[in-house]
C-alpha cells in the first residue's frame, strides 16, 4: 500500500487521546495535520469529506481505544 | 422489497456470482456535477457474495478506472495474513435490479480471482440472504 493517507494517519496518533476523550466511539474527518470534523456516523462523515474537501484523499476513522482489524476467513483478499 | 436472484450453473462449486456494476458514492457524484467535473461511468463486474468477509472488498483496478480516492485505512486479517492496511474507498454496489447499495470498501487484490468484487457482511447486514442450494439460486434483498 503506498503512503497516501500517511500524514492523516500521523495526526490522528498526535491527536489521539485528546479525540478519546471528548469523542470516543464518533467519526473523525481529517485532512493533512488538521481534524476537520467528527460525526455520529461514518457515511455522514464521507459525505461532508467531499463537500468540504471535494475528490481529494482524506482519512475517516472511528475513534476507539482498540483498533480491531476486520477479519476475513477466505484467502480470496490474495493479501 | 428490491432484490434480486441469481442462477448459478454449479452454485457449490462457483459460489454465489453476481455480475454487478460499482459506482462512486452519491456524495461525490452530487460534488463533482456541482464543480461540473466529469463523472465516470459505472464499471461491470463480477462479484461474489462472500459471508466470511467482515467488509466489502475491490479490486484496485476497480478503483482506478473510477479515478477514487481514499477515504479511509484498515489493517485486516486473513488466515494467510494478519494486520495489513488497506485503503478503504466509497463506492456505490449496483445489483441486477437496480438494486443499489453504498458502502466503504476495501481495496485487496483478490489475486487469481476471476471476482473483481467480495460482497462483504457490510452489506448483508442490510438485507437478507436465501441461499438455495438444491436449485443452484440466490437471492439477495433489502
Amino acid at each position: 500500500m503506498a503512503d497516501l493517507l500517511s500524514e492523516e494517519i500521523k495526526t490522528y496518533e498526535a491527536n489521539f487521546e485528546a479525540l478519546l476523550g471528548a469523542h470516543e466511539g464518533k467519526f473523525v474527518v481529517i485532512r493533512g495535520a488538521e481534524v476537520q470534523g467528527t460525526f455520529d456516523n461514518q457515511m455522514d462523515a464521507v459525505a461532508w469529506g467531499y463537500r468540504r474537501l471535494g475528490n481529494v484523499p482524506f482519512l475517516v476513522r472511528q475513534v476507539v481505544k482498540v483498533d480491531v482489524p476486520l477479519s476475513f476467513v477466505s484467502n480470496l483478499l490474495g493479501v | 422489497m428490491p432484490s434480486f436472484t441469481a442462477q448459478i450453473p454449479n452454485l457449490q462449486v462457483l459460489g454465489p456470482l453476481v455480475d454487478m456494476s460499482l459506482w462512486i458514492s452519491t456524495p461525490l457524484e452530487e460534488v463533482l456535477k456541482e464543480a461540473r467535473q466529469s463523472i465516470p461511468d459505472p464499471v461491470a463486474a463480477k462479484g461474489m457474495i462472500d459471508t466470511g468477509a467482515t467488509g466489502s472488498v475491490i479490486h484496485p483496478s476497480i478503483a482506478q478506472q473510477l479515478a477514487l480516492k481514499p477515504v479511509g485505512v484498515v489493517r485486516i486479517s486473513t488466515p494467510s495474513s494478519e494486520d495489513v492496511p488497506c485503503y478503504q474507498y466509497a463506492v456505490r454496489l449496483i445489483f441486477p435490479n437496480r438494486v443499489i447499495v453504498e458502502t466503504l470498501a476495501i481495496e485487496a487484490p483478490l489475486r487469481g480471482q476471476q471476482i473483481q468484487c467480495l460482497v462483504g457482511r457490510d452489506v448483508l447486514a442490510h438485507g437478507v440472504l436465501v441461499y438455495t442450494g438444491y436449485i443452484n439460486q440466490f437471492t439477495l434483498s433489502f
